[in-house]
């Protein structure tokens, strides 16, 4: 009961981000109705995945501090049971899913137990071999496809059991079901006894140990739960795309794609993921549809994200959400 | 036989990935910081050697200087356009500042030459094979591991034998120490990138006498040098040196086994998993790596 009333309560933000945050549910609630194309539906839909996947991250990523760069496999993992159970035994997404994030958070207990032994750079680059291990492993597993990847069956009629519908508002409803259900839990963990326990190991591990915190422990939950996250925005990205394969589930950009979004809004921060996506996402998506397909000028969407990358890695290393709360801070 | 042959072309292509891998543990051990651009510090040089050969109508060996030259120049930049202010950030922000870089030039090279793959048609070496008794080699891959060896031989001797190695490798143990000794450790820090790019330009001018290139092809080096440094120790020379062997022959002798018990699964296309595969067993049972002095 108390997590439940921690979870719902925004009392210790300040009055502005509680404003902002209403004013973001109501334009989200009607933004079906406001008319807008399919491809900026897109964008949003997209931009609240990553959302999803960001928050998750920022549990081990930024409370806990621990460069994490391999969330992909955790995406694929997610995905490849939604669409393998649909495909095999055309069990329900409601059914698939609960059971590829037990499968993520299963997998994740086992490799983390491994890899939080490690720290630092060691850590972030066993966590990359891991995801692309896992990723060589499927590209060339005949029996999930390979790197043909799988195409989901389509259904005659609009399905909720198996979340296919004709058009994006219900998936656009879902996933933003989903995204305030990563908001409320966030809002619960950062309080909890968990989020208090990373913080510390965050800022010093020796002197969280000595008080007892068992700090591999504590990283090795954060984890599995940063995984569960992540399958579920892979189940949902299963679903919507109708389509899967190792590259678009599975890749190492994708994993990148997680921890910079939330690095860049500002890691360990409540809004700083979400602030993340809703900058990246869709310069990502304008800049690919504008410039990236004009003839001649292919890659020069990267190259303007890359460079803002290294600018505010370089300047402002707690992302925008740093840059917000040094200017309240000078304001004040 | 097959099993001598394949640690021979092991070798030979371990060489080349142990030059690789030099550059990334001595910025490492100067600064402690993972330059993820390595691979694509790698590409660039490979492309210079491309383009050099291809414009000037000269062999590809004969351009490496313009490989080195840009491969440094490359280096200097980095650290001071961007390498001098991520320092004072957290190691987060180190990892996705190299990390911005990796994919600036990876795009950038997208941009300007397109996803085309290109490879050295002709030169002196291309296409010709050594023959010595049974064993067959490529004269491209015999010469580049001759030269990565010579190159190797090289910044041993600068870092043990001049005062300039002297100064970095102090700079390496204790940068506040060498700084009261006089040295400019920042200088030394521009030095270990200037170094750190040009040797990987020289692998990579080498390299494209016999393998693609194309804007990705880093990834799976850089990988491969993140192996090797680890299992070598981060910041180890030595260590760089013989992981950088150690994987070529693993990555050589993988499909060999595999082929020798008749198992399809551990066929060539895994050879680079393993290598992944390996980094993580190592990091985890032994983290400093097989001479590793540093954490």
């Amino acid at each position: 009961m108390e997590a439940l009333r921690d979870a719902f309560d925004f009392r210790d933000f300040s009055k502005a981000e509680r404003i902002g945050l209403v004013l973001f549910t109501i334009f989200l609630l009607i933004f079906p109705w406001l008319g807008a194309g399919s491809f900026v539906k897109v964008v949003v839909i997209q931009f609240l995945l990553f959302s999803l996947f960001g928050m998750g991250w920022n549990t081990i990523g930024g409370y806990g501090g621990q460069v994490e760069l391999g969330k992909a496999q955790y995406v694929g993992l997610g995905a490849y049971t939604v669409s393998l159970m649909m495909v095999w035994w055309s069990i329900p997404f409601w059914v698939s899913m609960p059971i590829g994030v037990g499968i993520a958070v299963g997998y994740s207990f086992i490799i983390g137990y491994p890899l939080f032994r490690l720290k630092g750079h060691y850590f972030a680059i066993a966590t990359i071999c891991t995801s692309l291990v896992l990723q060589d492993i499927f590209i060339n597993w005949k029996l999930v496809g390979a790197a043909k990847g799988i195409e989901l069956p389509i259904r005659e009629h609009p399905d909720f059991l198996y979340m296919q519908f004709k058009s994006d508002t219900y998936y656009f409803y879902f996933i933003m079901a989903l995204f305030y259900t990563a908001i409320f839990y966030m809002n619960w963990f950062r309080k909890s006894k968990l989020g208090y326990q990373l913080r510390m190991i965050k800022d010093d591990e020796e002197a969280a140990e000595s008080l007892g915190i068992d700090a591999r422990w504590c990283k090795i939950k954060a984890y599995s739960i940063a995984s569960a996250f992540v399958a579920v925005g892979g189940g949902f990205l299963a679903v919507y795309n109708l389509y899967i394969d190792p590259y678009s589930v599975m890749d190492l950009d994708l994993s990148i794609k997680i921890a910079l979004m939330a690095m860049l809004g500002g890691a360990g921060s409540m809004w700083g993921p979400i602030i993340g996506a809703a900058f990246l996402v869709p310069l990502d998506r304008f800049l690919g549809s504008w410039l990236g397909g004009q003839k001649g000028l292919i890659g020069i969407d990267f190259m303007i994200y890359s460079a803002l990358i290294m600018v505010v890695s370089a300047y402002q290393p707690r992302g925008f959400w740093g840059i917000i709360e040094q200017f309240r801070r000078k304001s004040a | 036989m097959i099993v001598i042959d394949a640690v021979l072309q092991g070798i030979l292509m371990g060489l080349l990935f142990a030059l690789v891998a030099l550059g990334l543990t001595i910025i490492f051990g100067v600064m402690n910081i993972v330059n993820f651009a390595h691979g694509e510090f790698l590409m660039v040089g490979m492309y210079t050697a491309y383009w050099t050969s291809l414009l000037l109508h000269v062999d590809p060996l004969i351009t490496l200087p313009a490989s080195v030259a840009v491969g440094m120049l490359l280096g200097l930049a980095s650290y001071y356009w961007l390498v001098k202010y991520l320092l004072r950030g957290p190691m987060v922000a180190q990892l996705f500042g190299t990390f911005g870089l990796m994919l600036f030039l990876r795009y950038l090279a997208q941009f300007l030459f397109g996803t085309d793959y290109r490879i050295v048609q002709k030169g002196l070496l291309v296409g010709k094979t050594l023959s010595l008794g049974l064993f067959r080699f490529d004269w491209t891959k015999t010469a580049a591991a001759m030269l990565s060896l010579l190159a190797f031989l090289f910044v041993h001797y600068l870092l043990h034998r001049t005062k300039l190695g002297k100064a970095l490798r102090a700079t390496a143990l204790n940068k506040e120490a060498a700084s009261y000794m006089g040295i400019r450790t920042e200088r030394m820090n521009a030095l270990a990138w200037a170094i750190g790019g040009g040797t990987v330009g020289v692998a990579g001018g080498l390299l494209v006498n016999f393998w693609y290139v194309y804007p990705t092809v880093g990834l799976l080096f850089v990988m491969i040098a993140f192996a090797s440094v680890a299992l070598g120790g981060f910041g180890s020379i030595q260590g760089a040196f013989f992981a950088g062997v150690l994987i070529g022959i693993i990555e050589m002798l993988f499909p060999v086994f595999g082929h020798l018990i008749g198992s399809d699964f551990l066929g060539p296309h895994f050879k680079f998993t393993v290598v992944y595969f390996a980094y993580f067993v190592i990091v985890v049972l032994r983290p400093q790596g097989l001479f590793g002095w540093k954490h």
